[in-house]
């Protein structure tokens, strides 16, 4: 389930499994998720590596605390889980696109051709 | 809370420095792995706090007393390796029992539960067993103490693949279930890293790095790229490995602080250092690899 030889930090794998089940309705909001011992088990990891990943979520505001209680799913969560993907994730990948073509020579309307390429080719397959 | 306090800790051997005005401390209730090359001073720090050996300077606290030949730090500590000797008159079965009269925490059903998983024989001698099945059995005796300090020195010797992986899941679970503090030495950081909160690295008795392992993982970089274009971006900054991977390009380990996005731009692609690279890059002898001590044609 994690990438444990990846480049990717366990913490961060963690944090991303858990907006993933929030995405895909398995917690909904106000629900408690599950705490850094059960992910520690789920996944066999350090608890300590857990808790960061949920403390990663608390600082996004995806997750709030009830103390003593545990971590609970914020209300908005979804919306704030697919805004921060758009803003981080997919820009930077844009990003990297873009060196990329940069370094080949590819020019800005070749560039543009291929996305919508790609995005009708997308849309073929979703039929 | 801190279980153990080090501080300018020297141990001397003849004339040999085992261990070089080391500070540390051990938190309560954490895994630590303690990694290193061999003759590094692992075995030596983990002796010195089980109380087996005397410091030669400098002060050691264990559970805040000095550990060497204290009855209060044994009682409340284990110390596993692959050289643990248990009396040839005992069988494993009355090891179990003495192991029980012992630690005030041990758990018989754990053991007994390990015990027949493991497929042991209660009546067989320690010393007849393979290197591999005394570390397995050793390993059952050092969970079962369920000692507040309990110290893994080089544990997996010589147990097969698929017993180092439920070693390992046991060990988590067991702490999940009784938290304790853990020392765990390892050449193998791949195999444990997944289990650790901190890393502690040392080389030539002398501590390198001692951070969480998720700031290990994004401790350095490596960055390959046209030998010119690296040698300029590094002018100046602290280089923890280099190599001239061909004649024009050139491989360097540094400390992570310059933006991705700007190295790629000017064509020097950058990678993760996984922490088991890392520390074998900080604990590289100067005088270069293997391939440089020995000359082929």
């Amino acid at each position: 389930m994690l990438d444990m030889d990846g480049t990717k930090p366990i913490y961060i794998q963690v944090a991303e499994w858990l907006e993933n089940e929030i995405l895909n309705g398995q917690f909904n909001e106000n629900e408690k998720v599950h705490s850094q011992y059960t992910l520690a088990d789920m996944f066999n990891i350090n608890p300590a590596t857990a808790a960061k990943g949920l403390n990663k979520l608390h600082d996004d505001c995806v997750l709030y605390n009830k103390r003593g209680l545990g971590k609970f799913v914020s209300e908005g969560a979804k919306e704030i889980i697919l805004e921060k993907r758009k803003n981080e994730t997919l820009k930077g990948l844009i990003q990297d696109v873009v060196i990329e073509a940069n370094q080949l020579g590819v020019d800005e309307n070749e560039l543009l051709l291929m996305m919508k390429e790609s995005l009708e080719a997308f849309k073929e397959d979703e039929k | 809370m801190n279980v153990v306090e080090i501080n300018n800790l020297s141990k001397v051997y003849q004339r040999n420095k085992a261990l070089d005005k080391l500070s540390l401390t051990i938190k309560t209730n954490t895994i630590t792995g303690v990694i290193g090359r061999n003759g590094a001073g692992k075995t030596t720090l983990l002796k010195l706090i089980a109380g087996y050996l005397k410091e030669s300077t400098g002060e050691i606290n264990v559970f805040s007393k000095r550990p060497f030949n204290n009855l209060i730090v044994s009682s409340q500590s284990v110390f596993i390796d692959d050289n643990m000797y248990f009396p040839e008159s005992l069988t494993l079965e009355e090891l179990l029992i003495e192991g029980e009269r012992f630690y005030e925490n041990w758990d018989k059903a754990f053991a007994k539960a390990l015990f027949d998983y493991f497929s042991f024989d209660p009546r067989a001698i320690h010393d007849h067993l393979s290197k591999g099945r005394q570390s397995t059995f050793n390993m059952i005796f050092g969970l079962s103490t369920r000692a507040p300090l309990t110290i893994f020195d080089e544990p997996t010797t010589g147990m097969d693949v698929s017993v180092r992986k439920d070693f390992y899941r046991v060990l988590l679970k067991d702490y999940l279930a009784y938290p304790r503090t853990i020392l765990l030495s390892s050449h193998h950081l791949d195999e444990i890293e997944h289990l650790l909160e901190n890393v502690l690295l040392i080389d030539q008795g002398r501590h390198l790095l001692h951070l969480p392992i998720d700031d290990l993982k994004e401790y350095a970089v490596g960055m390959t790229g046209e030998k010119t274009k690296v040698e300029e971006l590094i002018q100046g900054k602290q280089i923890i490995y280099k190599e001239n991977t061909d004649s024009n390009m050139m491989f360097v380990v540094m400390k992570r602080n310059i933006d991705p996005q700007v190295l790629k731009q000017v064509g020097i692609s950058v990678k993760p250092i996984r922490p088991s690279d890392l520390c074998v890059y900080l604990t590289k002898d100067s005088k270069g690899g293997i391939d440089d001590a020995l000359k082929y044609e």
